[in-house]
């Protein structure tokens, strides 16, 4: 029953975002920036999603230190890896429109190296589980190093706000105006990449309980 | 004298032309590179859920092998 919703979460979120490719390709061209304009209707999305990835991983590895429960150790990864993905896919639609609307694909501002220190971090964060084979290091080890991780989060999320940045101020808490019918199409892509992140998530924890599954049954067949 | 008056015109619109086109060309590349992402990284967990599910059922044969004998 469970598998059956997610599969549907699934569909749907493609189905969400299938329909509005083709509702963002009919919108007019921005006065400025022209067609390039419209990555941001996925540029966003992915962005919100890496932050609400993060969010949860932070909390899941609280939870595993406060409880030793491997259930928030096993949500902490699942999240953590679509984060990852998340970001991934945000770094490079970014850098595909700078190369259009500044004319260089990358710089080292605040908010693009924060953003990228993020990645690293939590790449280094599943690199780190990787290295540590004892479950509950592992677990804590990772735990610690997420909690830490996550201090850059808040530097990425204000980094336009604290600091001269080459980035655009965000459209929607700095006074900045977007017509109603594009937020519409923003907000859809924003609840789709959220719906397939919850999939995502969703389909990996139950791949790190398979793996614990895996690692009690190799242990029982040492044992017998 | 009409028809000169429209060149410029012609030429305007192909300018035109070919910066929406440019503009079309980096849109596409981008929602291409998101969608390359997020896809590669479904195929990933696809084939590990495949490896995970490989891996449990030769588990449990090899224990109820070990536990018959």
């Amino acid at each position: 029953m469970r598998e059956k919703i997610l599969y549907i979460l699934g569909a749907a979120a493609i189905a969400i975002l299938v329909w509005n490719i083709n509702a963002i390709a009919r919108l007019p061209e921005e006065t400025r920036q022209g067609v390039t304009f419209k990555i941001i209707f996925f540029h966003v999305p992915v962005a919100i999603g890496a932050v609400t990835a993060a969010c949860v991983s932070f909390l899941a590895s609280a939870g595993f230190l406060i409880t030793r429960n491997f259930k928030f150790d096993a949500a902490a990864v699942a999240s953590t890896e679509v984060g990852l993905a998340f970001l991934a896919a945000n770094l490079v639609t970014g850098s595909i429109w700078g190369r259009e609307i500044w004319g260089i694909w990358w710089t080292w501002d605040a908010r693009l190296t924060s953003a990228l220190v993020c990645w690293l971090l939590y790449a280094g964060y599943l690199m780190l589980r990787q290295a540590i084979e004892e479950p509950t290091q592992r677990a804590t080890f990772a735990a610690v190093f997420s909690i830490f991780a996550f201090l850059d989060v808040p530097i990425v999320v204000f980094s336009i706000k604290w600091w001269r940045t080459q980035h655009p101020q965000p459209v929607f808490w700095a006074g900045g105006s977007f017509p109603p019918d594009w937020t519409r199409h923003l907000m859809w892509n924003m609840a789709a990449m959220l719906m397939l992140g919850i999939v995502m998530t969703a389909v990996r924890y139950r791949q790190e309980e398979a793996q614990r599954e895996i690692d009690s049954l190799r242990r029982m067949a040492h044992a017998i | 004298m009409h028809l000169l008056a429209q060149v410029p015109f012609l030429a305007q619109l192909a300018t035109e032309e070919a910066r929406l086109q440019h503009q079309y060309e980096f849109l596409s590349y981008g929602l291409t590179a998101a969608w390359v992402i997020l896809a590669v990284y479904v195929q990933m967990m696809i084939r590990r859920e495949r490896k995970l599910k490989r891996e449990i059922a030769s588990l449990r044969a090899m224990l109820e092998e070990k536990h018959g004998e």
